[in-house]
């Protein structure tokens, strides 16, 4: 199963501190019925004075405070700045100026031991845990954290293991930004894999979803609009999904050939949220409004 | 008359506390702020009105014997999936698989339908006010689809027998389904249950039904098969 979850404050202009993570994690207090394996969510848009937002799990291959200063150490030789930086358990959030190009940054941080890479980001941030939406929430505050838009989910794994690296959202190593949530299962996954590979890309996890948000990453990193891309997916990609993408300034999703997947919208004027089951919507929209559930082959966009 | 209030009551024991009244001979039971909420009132074997104000989530009323069931809102997938008799209007949408598996009695969708409606439908009448998606009237056995709008594609995909009408355009045809124009005779019955619907259109509907083909599976061989 799995349950998704987005929300997007559109025209949110300079505001940008609308109450994502809170929003986000009742939508999947709702669903937690769909996946109780882990949870995690993308928050994005909240105004950050610093150039990247770095998000790492510090898993137990070497000593926590070692890996953080090597951690450090390694952004500041890349050549970037350190302006915060907090860990809480074996999670790390790094505020950073840094000018140079992401992909040697990614890769010297990825050949540090203990460092398993969530996201980097200029205006996002991923966060995910093993456990429930309200376990993850207990943990890591995502009720606090603010911005324009996010995508959500809970899982319950079918295909790869369970744990902190295959939840979801997956971030499109080595791009910014680009997170995706998914429910179902890619057929083609391996065969589009090893053609990933052979052109140089490094895949984190053995979760199918993780392709979906390198795939996307680098249609809009060629200049490709998000609503293409998310078109051209729908041919490319084989199997059953239903899928959530968020980047630094959009939101969309796409709906497999076979309608296997479920999603309903809510939409007004200013904001507008997405979910597997209308149950999760309703605990963000108070009102009464229609909901849409999208049918086979369609997908949608919107931006902040 | 009694009024029950989700929101103050597990699924448990909302579906409890119905069987209980309806059982009792209560005739009329309402359910306030239903929330979108899952599995409210399956497996109803007595005769009541239920009235759902708002709108429910997956496998509502379904497993149904009996009960007539008015839901004001949306529904999730599956709404009255294994329906026996009695009747459920719907005013809103309706998510996908609505009707799966129904043998009998009336449902009623005011507004559209998800992929699959009426999948491996084995009975009784599903009308639907709007349009209806992917895969309409999948592998379906007996009993009619009525779809005032549009259906999607592969329509009737694999169906064995019963009749899926059609009164706007129809997306495309599923594995051995086949067209036919509806007689006088159907267009009256299902205009006169328009009419009794609030539902003043008179479109002119075709009808989707099995072509039969897939009955007999040619059990041989490529090789072993005449050439021409």
């Amino acid at each position: 199963m799995c349950g998704i979850a987005g929300i997007m404050y559109k025209n949110s202009g300079s505001t940008k501190s609308a109450p994502i993570g809170d929003e986000l994690v009742k939508m999947l207090e709702t669903m937690v019925h769909r996946g109780h394996d882990s949870a995690g969510v993308t928050v994005a848009g909240e105004a950050n004075d610093s150039d990247l937002l770095i998000r790492i799990w510090v898993d137990n291959s070497a000593p926590v405070s070692d890996t953080v200063a090597r951690t450090e150490e390694t952004i500041r030789r890349a050549g970037g700045a350190i302006n915060s930086s907090e860990l809480s358990g074996s999670f790390l959030r790094i505020k950073a100026n840094y000018e140079g190009e992401i992909p040697p940054l990614a890769e010297a941080l990825l050949n540090e031991p203990g460092v398993v890479l969530h996201s980097i980001g200029e205006v996002s941030e991923v966060i995910k845990d093993v456990g429930t939406p309200m376990v993850m929430d207990e943990r890591h505050e995502i009720s606090r954290l603010t911005g324009t838009h996010g995508v959500g989910h809970v899982r319950m794994a079918t295909e790869s293991v369970v744990d902190i690296s295959h939840a979801h959202p997956f971030w499109a190593y080595p791009f910014t930004d680009v997170t995706v949530v998914h429910n179902g299962q890619l057929t083609n996954y391996h065969g589009m894999k090893r053609s990933y590979e052979d052109r140089g890309y490094h895949f984190q996890t053995g979760n199918d979803s993780e392709l979906i948000a390198v795939y996307l990453a680098e249609k809009l990193e060629n200049g490709i609009s998000l609503n293409d891309a998310l078109e051209e997916s729908l041919d490319d990609l084989d199997g059953t999904f239903t899928y959530l993408v968020s980047t630094k300034d959009g939101m969309g999703y796409a709906k497999d050939r076979w309608s296997a997947k479920p999603l309903v919208a809510m939409e007004t004027d200013d904001v507008v949220a997405l979910a597997s089951e209308e149950v999760a919507l309703r605990s963000v929209f108070t009102e009464e409004l229609d909901r849409t559930e999208p049918q086979e082959r369609r997908v949608m966009t919107w931006s902040t | 008359m009694v009024n029950l209030d989700a929101s103050k009551l597990s699924t448990r024991e909302l579906n409890n506390q119905i069987k209980e009244f309806a059982a009792n001979g209560v005739e009329t039971i309402t359910i306030a702020n239903p929330a979108a909420r899952h599995n409210i009132a399956v497996g109803i074997l007595a005769e009541c009105d239920l009235q759902i104000e708002g709108s429910v989530g997956y496998y509502v009323a379904s497993l149904l014997d009996g009960p007539r069931i008015t839901i004001d809102g949306n529904a999730g997938w599956a709404l009255g999936e294994n329906m026996m008799s009695g009747s459920i209007s719907l005013t809103k949408n309706a998510g996908a698989s609505v009707a799966a598996s129904m043998r009998g009695g009336e449902m009623f969708i005011g507004g559209n339908a998800g992929a699959r409606a009426g999948i491996s439908m084995k009975g009784g009448t599903l009308l639907i006010g709007g349009d209806s998606g992917f895969l309409t009237g999948f592998m379906m056995q007996k009993g009619r689809i009525i779809v005032c709008g549009d259906v999607g594609d592969a329509a009737g995909d694999s169906m064995y027998e019963g009749t899926i009408y059609v009164g706007g355009e129809i997306g495309s045809l599923g594995a051995d389904a086949k067209i036919e124009e509806s007689t006088e005779d159907e267009l009256i019955e299902i205009w006169n249950m328009l009419e009794a619907r609030g539902i003043s259109e008179r479109p002119h509907f075709r009808k989707i039904v099995s072509q039969k083909n897939l009955y007999h599976y040619d059990g041989r061989e490529r090789h072993e098969r005449p050439l021409i």
